[in-house]
């Protein structure tokens, strides 16, 4: 969702700026009530977070806050190698099942997303009511989604198993969604019927900005569809399948809702192919209260996010403002 | 009927079964919500599905108390989407009108906050929350405000962006008008250019509140109340409650969508266009 909003940033016109020799307290005015709450909600807490996960920060020490004995960077060794760490519980399972998820779901929605733009981009009867149904499942709360699936897989009284096994006879046996490996697809897919509809509306609005006459030129020349898709549509597009790529990963890897709402009775006990890394870590965190621990999480995985937007950023850069 | 036709009217066709087969799951929902408690217990998919029972409905919003949650929801993000969306409102006009130093900064701080989000870091500022109780007399975990102080902080950065590009898109001549005529700068903005941006408000309001909406993690991680707890905290609750109870679940979904639903169709000609307009832009 947050992905939408930050596109825009991306080659606005330049704003025509006023020059005025001494300073102006007007913008800083008005910028201010914003940067007050993004120094108290976002700022703060990384600072306190990084200092935090020095402190040996646990249910004995959990009321001297900040005046907990510190630790330096045990907290950091403990959770990267120390094998028998209650927080580490599961970790690398949920390491494991969040690289896959995000992997998938981002590459589906943004694949599904694309095919269905290019199916939304002819003229057909009814185009604009398809366009706001098809947006449905994206408007129905992720929670709600995570509950609505989790009735859905059930394996006795679910409409999945009820449709392939009782109606189109597709297996012999029901099998069970929520236990053991197929759990993981049962994340996935929800995920994905949520997310593929705005990269729909996205992917459609930017085929709608290509000028219609590039194609025309091509047709005359007989160049086929499928080729006239690689060699015009798809360069086209790449600054915005990059961009949304790389947020649909961001989304994905914090992803939390959707698991926590689905499996163990709504208490989010997941198990070892559908528990991530948010919901892992709240639950660990809150019930051994390993604060300083978990903020050590939280440090390497933003680090670790760092690392991947800066490298994507720049492996893609040439691409999406079409210079060096 | 030439090949061409044909094909097109193929096309056309896995079009409306993609629109239909996407959309099976929410009509699932709402025929589960209406549907008999036993008859879904039973494995019965379809039979008893006719006759349906609205005392679904009556029994989550009074026997569930569902309402106190659709209450406190309704409060808090209503509250969040207004403050956010003047809070972004400023900060956005200041980006997209003037050059002063620090904007840059500050534009990559937003961007910032995107990819870190503060849910990453919930540990320490649950520990803010619960100091500020215990050492200041400040209490936020468990209350609106707290819930509230939080999200708007939250949604505001991405709010900026949409805002921002909508204010560049404004021409200034307007507001220089108005400030020559003797309009003060605030004036000119709150007179002028507010009124032009109506479409733009809306479009990052209902953002705003779709968003705040769906917000799950911080509103179970920072309350513990049924008087504060919104919606999500509440179904997830009762789930632990009442585990096989999926008529009552189907039909709380079904409520907790309504007010988003009506919020993307309130707003929805900005919206839709917003959202185009930012993308193609990338």
């Amino acid at each position: 969702m947050t992905s939408i909003a930050l596109l825009s940033q991306q080659r606005l016109p330049e704003s025509r700026t006023v020059r005025r020799k001494r300073i102006d307290a007007f913008p800083y005015l008005m910028l201010l009530p914003a940067v007050l709450l993004m120094a108290a909600v976002n700022l703060t807490p990384i600072l306190q977070g990084f200092y935090m996960s020095l402190l040996k920060l646990n249910q004995f020490t959990l009321a001297q806050y900040l005046d907990a004995p510190f630790v330096g960077l045990d907290n950091y060794r403990q959770v990267l190698f120390d094998a028998d760490n209650p927080l580490r519980t599961g970790l690398g399972h949920a390491l494991r099942n969040t690289a896959l998820y995000t992997l998938t779901v981002s590459l589906s929605a943004v694949a599904i997303g694309l095919a269905v733009a290019l199916l939304m981009n002819r003229d057909f009867p009814g185009r604009n009511i398809a366009r706001t149904l098809l947006l449905l499942p994206w408007i129905v709360p992720s929670y709600v989604v995570g509950t609505l699936w989790g009735f859905m897989w059930q394996r006795d009284v679910g409409i999945v198993n009820v449709v392939l096994v009782d109606w189109l006879h597709l297996l012999d046996e029901k099998p069970f969604w929520l236990l053991g490996s197929n759990s993981f697809w049962a994340i996935v897919i929800p995920t994905v019927w949520r997310a593929w509809p705005v990269m729909m509306l996205i992917f459609l609005a930017a085929l709608q900005s290509i000028p219609e006459d590039q194609y025309e030129a091509a047709t005359l020349d007989g160049v086929s569809r499928w080729k006239q898709f690689l060699h015009i549509t798809l360069p086209l597009l790449k600054p915005v399948i990059v961009i949304q790529l790389m947020f649909q990963v961001i989304d994905n890897v914090y992803s939390y809702n959707i698991v926590s709402m689905m499996f163990g009775n709504g208490a989010g006990y997941p198990g070892e192919w559908a528990d991530l890394l948010m919901p892992l870590l709240t639950r660990q965190s809150f019930s051994y209260w390993l604060f300083g621990q978990g903020a050590a999480v939280s440090f390497v995985m933003m680090m670790l996010m760092l690392v991947f937007v800066g490298v994507w950023l720049k492996a893609f850069r040439k691409s999406m403002t079409g210079h060096d | 009927m030439t090949e061409h036709r044909l094909r097109s009217r193929a096309l056309d066709a896995l079009t409306w079964t993609i629109v239909v087969v996407s959309l099976l799951p929410i009509a699932w929902m709402l025929l589960s919500s209406l549907r008999n408690y036993s008859d879904i217990a039973a494995g019965e998919q379809l039979v008893g599905g006719l006759s349906l029972r609205w005392q679904n409905y009556r029994d989550i919003w009074v026997n569930v108390d569902f309402f106190n949650y659709f209450r406190n929801s309704l409060i808090v993000c209503g509250l969040t989407t207004l403050i956010s969306t003047a809070v972004a409102a400023c900060a956005a006009y200041a980006l997209a009108r003037f050059r002063f130093r620090g904007s840059n900064a500050f534009s990559l701080s937003i961007t910032v906050t995107q990819v870190i989000p503060g849910m990453l870091f919930f540990l320490p500022l649950y520990m803010l929350y619960r100091n500020l109780g215990q050492s200041f007399g400040l209490v936020m975990l468990d209350t609106y405000h707290g819930l509230v102080f939080l999200y708007v902080a939250l949604f505001t950065p991405a709010s900026i962006w949409i805002m921002r590009g909508f204010f560049v898109s404004i021409p200034r001549e307007l507001e220089d008008a108005a400030v020559m005529d003797g309009c003060s700068r605030l004036g000119a903005f709150v007179r002028i250019v507010l009124p032009i941006s109506a479409p733009g408000i809306i479009a990052t309001a209902t953002f705003v509140f779709l968003l705040a909406w769906d917000e799950l993690f911080f509103a179970w991680v920072l309350t513990s109340s049924a008087d504060v707890q919104t919606i999500p905290v509440g179904i997830r609750l009762f789930i632990s409650q009442f585990q096989h109870r999926y008529d009552l679940m189907m039909a709380a979904g079904a409520v907790s969508t309504l007010p988003v639903l009506a919020a993307f169709f309130a707003g929805q000609r900005y919206f839709v266009k917003g959202l185009a307009a930012g993308a193609v832009k990338g």
